[in-house]
């Protein structure tokens, strides 16, 4: 069975070296020991989205655990990302963008009038595709969101969470002695782990990640992955990839997505294993996508 | 469960504390867009009060007060044969006083400040007529002419009663009479066709605004038939022609300064070179459409080329392919689909040509030209030099005719950006 | 009679035309043709044309200096023993009588008989030029068609060769902007040194008084010390502050409100609007400055001027209510109006050329919009910003109209935008459009302030332009 894990990400359009490269590291990370799922932490029902006149997400429903790894697969223009950026009312910033259905965090809807965008995010971190460190210092960088939310009362206390995320997000020893150089001067992975960092920095309790691995290199999509592994523990982690490796490597649970709608969710190694729907075992086969 | 930590129940001390800060983070961004907000609100402001202002001050412009009196044409005042001699403004007022009924003095001061609401206009039209039928002589026959520019200030309301008589420059008897003249019907508003058919001229009553339009037109003819074909030629040269070379790099880089050099520094040019060196006409179309020329040049030049930049690649390659030139694929194919924004560009930059002012002041167009002009190189006066002359001139009647100038300088402009939108609306093409 | 050349000129292109293609088409016979025929008439076509189009533009270019040295030549003693000035306009009056018209001025005894006859030489070489030009454009034409003719065969590359020639026109039209800016450098730099050949460079640039006007006499020039520039640049500088001050903060939030928070509405009616603002002609601005902006201004000043007069800031009442419709306040704030819309437009463009991913990552962490403008996209665009500002000071340093209109001739070194002061571009147009003689200080030094307006908005527009082109870059 495992080696059917193994092949079908080959036979993928995306596969490619980066993949082989960290394919070996599937067993140390560590993803299928049979981790108990935490609660659910975010349950959505029947979320639609739409964009203007367009929808683009049809009556997801899906339960996301706690201190667990939720991956979110599917081709492009499936409706994965427009999902994830739900859960952080990110889609508010596009105009012309509706979302229906409800999502729970912690029982409460957080598309509810009452809840703030601004404090929803300050519990739900989001990481991009592309690392998008502002073009201020290593340590401004960390410090905005703790700055803008008025998380440290002192310099000391700014420092503290500054080493705390930079350690967390394991970027602590290469930046420790160049704190105020730019956080653009960093190298690709770096500036990711960097934006990781500056996530964790206001304690969310989610982290969203949207494809965080695909403009790197296989070194430092491996270090990200270890990082993810690490995350695990204390937070609850979404996180879309178009690697389904990635997706196998890293995550507990996996949810594929095709054509707006949600097809098959489960655990990851069901689902890789064992798919109940046919179009999931068309995708992880490489039939598509 | 961490139900307590929720941005929903909102229990938890970082929650609380967050929810805190929120109220001043949001008064903060309130405060921020009303800024943006009053930024805009300032601009706009200023643009409703710049036109407005002009309109305004220039609207009572477009219309005019003709008097139109009986006059005894007096064989003992007016010479037979010369009849350009004879004071008619004077006879007129003292006809004009009498029939209102004053008593003048023997200085004849009532006359004197009668003929003062006349126009000089009288004189040449009555010569005119007695000149063309002499028979008039010794008739009493009616005269139609404009008033003079204090009256007209009077009638329209810019000088009113409420001022001290001694610091205006009609008088209450003055007024009085206006008054009755307006009242018997003899004077009569009516739209200002002086305004768009006669040159400029010393007294404000009589000057129109024809003679610069003509001279702004004929200088825009020569900035268009130089600077259009110059423009697009440069602008296809260096975007199909050019090899990336120094020579290239250092056009480029010039004309991108070129387009950022204050006008007045092509003023200078234009005096040097042209007048002072080439010895052109001072004051002519021909210098003023030369300088216009080279100011615009970097403008068309920049516009062209990206009307050029956006016709795909693929269109040359298709061209190329099928065997024809280089030259072929340029002005058969690449150069037509650009068309239209090269136009609109072009239209754009002279819309702007009309409106510049600085540059011509220097190469003569300051002084005072009478008529309408007829050829490129004798001197000629242009709308914004004119406005510029009108607005230093003393008499208050020249600032209302200047806020005319000025509405009608921006009527062409306006006319002109709207051909040149139109023209992208009904031929953009997207690629 | 250029009119008639010219006309001649087109009907010979004309007739080249439809030769070259006749021959061409009548060469060809049977044998295979490098070129279409519409080619060789092309070809033709400009051999016959353009030389004789360069000898009319030579001739009409040269015409004046030959005329003028041939009447300088041929003139009588008497009229040769005239002073420079005289002499020329004699020699105006001259081509004027020539030409059937009045002289301007009345001559004294020996010149005005001589007027007549040199009216009469005047109208004879002007008459010989004339035709000179035009046979040596006809001449041109016919040589040209000469060469042209004898060449036109099947293997002639005619082609190629016209699109040569068509390349060559297009990289003159694009020479034109270098010959622009050379002929701007030349033209100033010549009047400039005869100018600082008369009045010591050093004392232009660092002398603290300036009034051209009492250099009449030739003998006060230079070591009258009436030509110090340094008040002009106080004032140029004084007038950009203030217009800076209103542009820059109004303009920024403008294209930050326009490109972050307003819907499309809005954009779709405030942009239009400040276009118009933006493509109001400059010397509209002054008149609004000069007869409604300065007024109010005074008034308003004037009138707590009078409300503190007698009580403790009487001083300041005083001044206040004395204060004139020329502040610098007034050209600089109508100044400030006019680079709205250049501020707002450029920073506008720079804004959303900050790469949305940086406004996704700050939502993302929870910031509002105007942290998210405050702390990342400014900041981030700082250069690019300064740029577009490094540029309206450039405009506004070279801006004419509204100081001409609204500033005044006072050349004073204040700070204080309640006074009165002058500016570069102010001294420009004054110095050259009262009566000019040419080669007095006072016309020349126009020129040195030209030089000194080039130099400097060529520094700014170079640095500015860079900057906006590394911050391109950076986001590209």
């Amino acid at each position: 069975m495992k080696s059917r894990i193994l092949r079908a990400p080959e036979g993928t359009s995306n596969g490619g070296a980066s993949e082989a490269a960290t394919l070996t590291t599937v067993p140390t990370v560590g993803a299928h020991a049979s981790a108990p799922l935490g609660p659910i932490k975010i349950a959505a029902r029947d979320v639609s989205v739409f964009y203007g006149d367009k929808q683009a997400l049809f009556d997801v429903s899906l339960d996301i655990p706690d201190k667990t790894v939720t991956a979110l697969i599917g081709p492009s223009g499936c409706g994965k990302s427009t999902f994830l950026r739900t859960m952080n009312r990110m889609n508010d910033t596009i105009p012309g963008t509706r979302v229906t259905g409800r999502i729970e965090m912690d029982g409460g809807d957080i598309n509810d009038r009452k809840i703030d965008p601004v404090l929803l995010r300050a519990q739900v971190g989001m990481v991009f595709q592309k690392p998008n460190p502002f073009p201020k210092s290593i340590y401004e960088n960390v410090a905005y969101g703790p700055k803008i939310h008025g998380l440290a009362s002192s310099k000391g206390e700014m420092d503290e969470i500054v080493q705390k995320s930079l350690k967390r997000a394991g970027l602590w020893d290469e930046v420790a002695d160049r704190l105020h150089s730019p956080g653009t001067g960093l190298s690709g992975g770096q500036q990711q782990r960097l934006v990781i960092a500056r996530a964790i920095a206001v304690e969310p309790e989610v982290i969203l990640m949207d494809e965080p691995c695909s403009a790197l290199d296989p070194i430092a999509t491996a270090k990200i992955e270890e990082l993810i592994d690490e995350l695990r523990e204390r937070y609850c982690i979404v996180i879309v990839t178009h690697s389904m490796a990635q997706a196998a490597r890293v995550s507990q649970r996996t949810a594929f997505f095709h054509m707006g709608k949600l097809v098959e969710t489960g655990d990851t190694e069901e689902i890789f294993t064992n798919p109940r729907e046919r179009r999931t075992l068309d995708y992880i086969t490489g039939r598509f996508g | 469960m961490t139900d307590a930590a929720s941005p929903m129940t909102g229990v938890s001390p970082r929650t609380q504390r967050l929810k805190a800060r929120l109220r001043a983070r949001y008064a903060r961004e309130t405060r921020f867009r009303w800024y943006g907000r009053a930024a805009i609100g300032v601009a706009l402001a200023f643009l409703v009060i710049l036109l407005g202002s002009i309109i305004t001050q220039g609207y009572t412009a477009f219309y005019a007060h003709t008097v139109t009196l009986p006059v005894y044409m007096d064989p003992a005042r007016i010479d037979r044969s010369y009849p350009q001699g004879a004071n008619f403004e004077q006879i007129v007022a003292e006809q004009q006083v009498r029939r209102l009924g004053v008593q003048d003095d023997e200085q004849g001061s009532k006359a004197s400040a009668m003929k003062a609401l006349l126009s000089s206009e009288l004189k040449f039209q009555a010569a005119k007529m007695v000149a063309r039928q002499p028979s008039l002589l010794g008739q009493t026959v009616p005269i139609a002419a404009p008033l003079s520019d204090d009256a007209e200030m009077y009638l329209k309301g810019k000088i009113t009663r409420d001022q001290p008589e001694d610091q205006r420059r009609v008088s209450n008897a003055q007024m009085d009479w206006l008054d009755k003249m307006k009242a018997s019907g003899a004077i009569r508003a009516h739209f200002n066709a002086a305004l768009f058919t006669k040159g400029d001229s010393t007294q404000p009553e009589l000057a129109g605004l024809l003679g610069a339009v003509v001279g702004s037109a004929l200088m825009l003819m020569v900035t268009a038939l130089i600077a259009i074909p110059v423009g697009v030629g440069a602008a296809v040269w260096l975007e199909e022609y050019s090899p990336r070379n120094r020579i290239t790099a250092i056009i480029e880089v010039n004309i991108n300064n070129l387009a950022a050099v204050p006008s007045i520094v092509y003023g200078l040019l234009g005096l040097a070179l042209f007048i002072n060196f080439l010895h052109l006409p001072r004051a002519s179309p021909l210098v003023g459409g030369l300088v216009l020329a080279l100011m615009a040049l970097p403008t068309i030049i920049i516009a062209t080329r990206s009307s050029l930049k956006a016709v795909p690649p693929s269109i040359r390659e298709a061209a190329l392919a099928m065997g024809a030139s280089r030259t072929q694929t340029v002005f058969g194919h690449v150069l037509p689909l650009a068309m239209p924004g090269v136009m609109t560009g072009a239209i754009i930059s002279m819309a702007h040509a009309l409106g510049e002012t600085a540059p011509l002041l220097l190469i003569g167009m300051i002084s005072f030209v009478p008529g309408v002009p007829h050829a490129i190189d004798e001197p000629v006066g242009a709308l914004p030099s004119l406005i510029y002359i009108w607005e230093n001139a003393s008499e208050r009647a020249f600032h209302e005719r200047t806020a005319a100038a000025i509405l009608v300088l921006l009527a062409f402009m306006i006319v002109m950006n709207a051909a040149a939108v139109l023209l992208r609306r009904r031929f953009e093409r997207r690629w | 009679m250029i009119w008639i050349f010219l006309l001649l000129l087109i009907a010979f292109v004309v007739m080249a035309y439809v030769a070259g293609r006749t021959l061409a088409v009548r060469r060809s016979r049977g044998a295979k043709s490098h070129s279409r025929p519409g080619q060789h008439g092309l070809y033709a076509l400009i051999w016959v044309g353009a030389p004789a189009l360069a000898m009319l533009i030579a001739a009409s270019v040269f015409s004046t200096s030959i005329e003028q040295q041939m009447m300088r030549a041929g003139a009588p003693d008497s009229v040769a023993a005239l002073e420079p000035f005289r002499r020329e306009a004699f020699f105006a009056d001259a081509r004027l009588v020539g030409a059937g018209q009045e002289a301007r001025q009345i001559w004294p005894a020996p010149y005005a008989e001589e007027l007549p006859a040199e009216g009469r030489r005047a109208h004879r070489i002007a008459s010989t030029l004339n035709w000179g030009g035009g046979v040596a454009a006809l001449i041109a034409a016919v040589l040209g068609g000469l060469f042209v003719f004898t060449r036109i065969r099947p293997d002639l590359r005619a082609r190629n060769k016209v699109e040569g020639w068509i390349t060559g026109l297009l990289f003159a039209c694009s020479a034109v902007a270098v010959l622009t800016t050379l002929g701007i450098i030349f033209s100033l730099v010549i009047d400039s040194l005869r100018f600082f050949s008369m009045v010591p460079i050093t004392e232009f640039l660092f002398g603290t008084k300036w009034s051209p006007q009492i250099a009449i006499r030739a003998d006060q020039v230079g070591s009258s010390g009436a030509f110090g520039a340094v008040p002009l640049f106080a004032g140029t500088f004084l007038i950009m502050l203030i217009a800076m001050a209103v542009a820059a903060p109004i303009g920024l939030f403008s294209a930050v409100y326009l490109s972050e928070y307003s819907g499309r509405k809005t954009r779709a009616l405030v942009k239009p609007a400040l276009e118009v603002l933006a493509g109001v002609p400059t010397v509209v601005y002054g008149f609004f400055a000069a007869l409604t902006v300065g007024p109010a201004l005074r008034v308003f000043f004037n009138s707590i001027g009078d409300m503190l007069i007698g009580g403790p800031l009487n001083d300041l009442g005083l001044y206040l209510s004395l204060v004139q419709n020329q502040m610098a306040l007034v050209a600089g704030a109508v100044m400030g109006i006019m680079l709205i819309p250049f501020v707002s437009s450029l920073s506008d463009d720079i804004l959303n050329a900050v790469p949305q991913s940086l406004r996704d990552g700050s939502y993302a962490m929870g910031a509002t919009k105007s942290e998210t403008v405050k702390k990342v996209l400014l900041p981030a665009a700082l250069p690019g910003i300064a740029g577009a500002l490094l540029l309206a000071v450039s405009r506004a340093i070279g801006e004419t109209m509204i100081v001409t209109m609204a500033a005044g001739l006072a050349a004073k070194l204040t700070l204080n935008p309640l006074e009165t002061v002058t500016t570069v571009t102010v001294q420009i147009v004054t110095l050259l459009t009262g009566d000019q003689e040419f080669n007095s200080p006072k016309t020349l030094a126009a020129f040195g302030l030209g030089l000194t307006l080039f130099v400097v908005t060529l520094l700014l527009n170079i640095v500015a332009m860079r900057i906006v082109q590394a911050y391109r870059e950076q986001y590209d």
